[in-house]
């Protein structure tokens, strides 16, 4: 037997192909797979929760949440209100609204499932004029109307579990937590289509209510100045950017327009005061 | 977006530090494999006519690498998607690589022309747990062969 000893040329076990090039390559592919599931989830709920009738919807129990009174002259008036925009925007008599006042501080409002729509204290009493309610009440009406409450829900519930394999199966914790994020991303960008439905509904409501959009627009500038610099770029929202939505409703305002609100009810801050015990007694 | 940052950093540091240090390994490989290379290593069982034995002796080369963050990406993406997990090879190709060298002057500080029986054994060292960057060790082991001393 003849022993030689050649030098083994470089590269048979291990690959000469640069690293960040399969990084780009697996990267993208996987995100890509991640965004296409995900869309593909999310088109086959939001087609089989429009099958899902709204009288099974308000059967569906969520969290109890401790709302005010609904009685006194604040619950009354806001459900008045509701009832001029569920008129105006046309739903069908099954969609009943019914309107929560919360006593906090939060300055926000959301509409959740059977149609319950809730406003916090921090926001409303800082409303300049009855436009901007309306403008908010109609975009929460609006979420109920096009049924975004149950069709988030059942996003979350697909989308998040199809998430949840994936990152577990990755095995390693920052790595999954990545993977499940980008999932998210993709979630977030229906959910901001679903606020700029919820504003295309809510402004027509608007407009056929008082004729013209102008004080519509203060909603968002309150939102605007109370999310000061902390607003996210819009890529890691479930809102679109304020400054787009305030832009959206200027658009159909004129200069003549922009002073002919209509004022709240005189009593309004009163009666703010008079339904929020707990205020009361600071 | 924290999250992000963070994970983004480790993917950064671990190209970086890994790349280099691997470009670095596989210079020094190179090298003193050239300089070993009067020194074979074979996996044959009993030692061949080319050496005539004075005297034997066990050898031992062992190397624990870890992997860093960028390769273990890379492979638990190649997890979800199959197909050659290429940031590991290079790394088990250079943990194998140093076992024999260090196995290799072991034997040469003793005065061995051959080492036969060649054998490796890989032990995980992180073993089971799951969410650990992994790390392997390599050990390459052998019988040298130390020539009688002529007259």
């Amino acid at each position: 037997m003849e022993y030689s000893n050649p030098e083994i040329p470089e590269g048979i076990n291990s690959s000469k192909a640069h690293p960040l090039k399969e990084f780009l390559w697996l990267t993208s592919g996987v995100l890509a797979s991640i965004f296409v599931l995900i869309l593909a989830l999310v088109v086959f709920v939001d087609v089989l929760t429009s099958y899902i009738p709204f009288s099974m919807e308000k059967e569906i129990p969520f969290p109890e949440i401790e709302a005010g009174s609904e009685q006194g002259p604040l619950p009354e008036y806001l459900q008045s209100l509701a009832d001029r925009i569920v008129e105006s925007q046309d739903l069908p008599d099954e969609m009943k609204i019914t309107i929560h006042y919360l006593d906090d501080e939060t300055v926000n409002a959301f509409a959740t499932l059977g149609g319950h729509v809730f406003f916090f204290r921090g926001l409303l009493e800082k409303l300049p004029n009855e436009n901007a309610l309306t403008m908010l009440m109609a975009h929460e009406i609006a979420h109920v109307k096009h049924r975004h409450p149950i069709k988030s829900l059942g996003r979350g519930l697909v989308a998040g579990l199809a998430l949840s394999v994936i990152s577990t199966t990755a095995g390693d914790a920052i790595i999954g937590n990545f993977l499940g994020e980008a999932g998210y991303l993709t979630i977030l960008k229906y959910s901001r289509e679903m606020e700029l439905e919820a504003d295309e509904t809510a402004i027509k409501a608007v407009n056929s209510i008082y004729g013209h959009l102008g004080g519509a627009d203060d909603l968002f500038k309150i939102l605007k100045a109370e999310a000061g610099s902390l607003e996210p770029p819009e890529f890691f929202s479930t809102h679109p950017l304020t400054d787009d939505r305030i832009a959206e409703i200027d658009s159909y305002v004129d200069a003549s327009q922009k002073d002919k609100t209509t004022p709240l009810p005189d009593k309004f801050q009163e009666w703010i005061t008079e339904a929020s015990p707990q205020s009361a007694t600071e | 977006m924290i999250d992000l940052a963070i994970f983004l950093s480790l993917l950064a540091l671990g190209y970086g530090f890994g790349r280099h240090a691997e470009k670095k390994h596989y210079k020094s490989i190179i090298k003193r494999e050239k300089k070993l290379r009067g020194l074979p290593a074979i996996a044959a069982k009993t030692p061949t006519m080319l050496s005539m034995p004075g005297e034997s002796h066990l050898v031992i080369g062992s190397v624990v690498v870890s992997v860093d963050y960028f390769k273990r990406f890379i492979s638990v993406l190649r997890n979800l998607v199959g197909g050659r997990v290429t940031s590991y090879e290079s790394l088990i190709d250079r943990a194998r690589r140093e076992a024999v060298l260090r196995m290799k002057a072991q034997a040469k500080d003793m005065g061995a022309d051959l080492i036969f029986n060649t054998k490796f054994e890989t032990a995980s060292i992180y073993q089971g747990r799951g969410n650990q960057v992994g790390s392997v060790e390599v050990l390459a082991y052998g019988t040298a062969i130390i020539p009688a001393r002529q007259g």
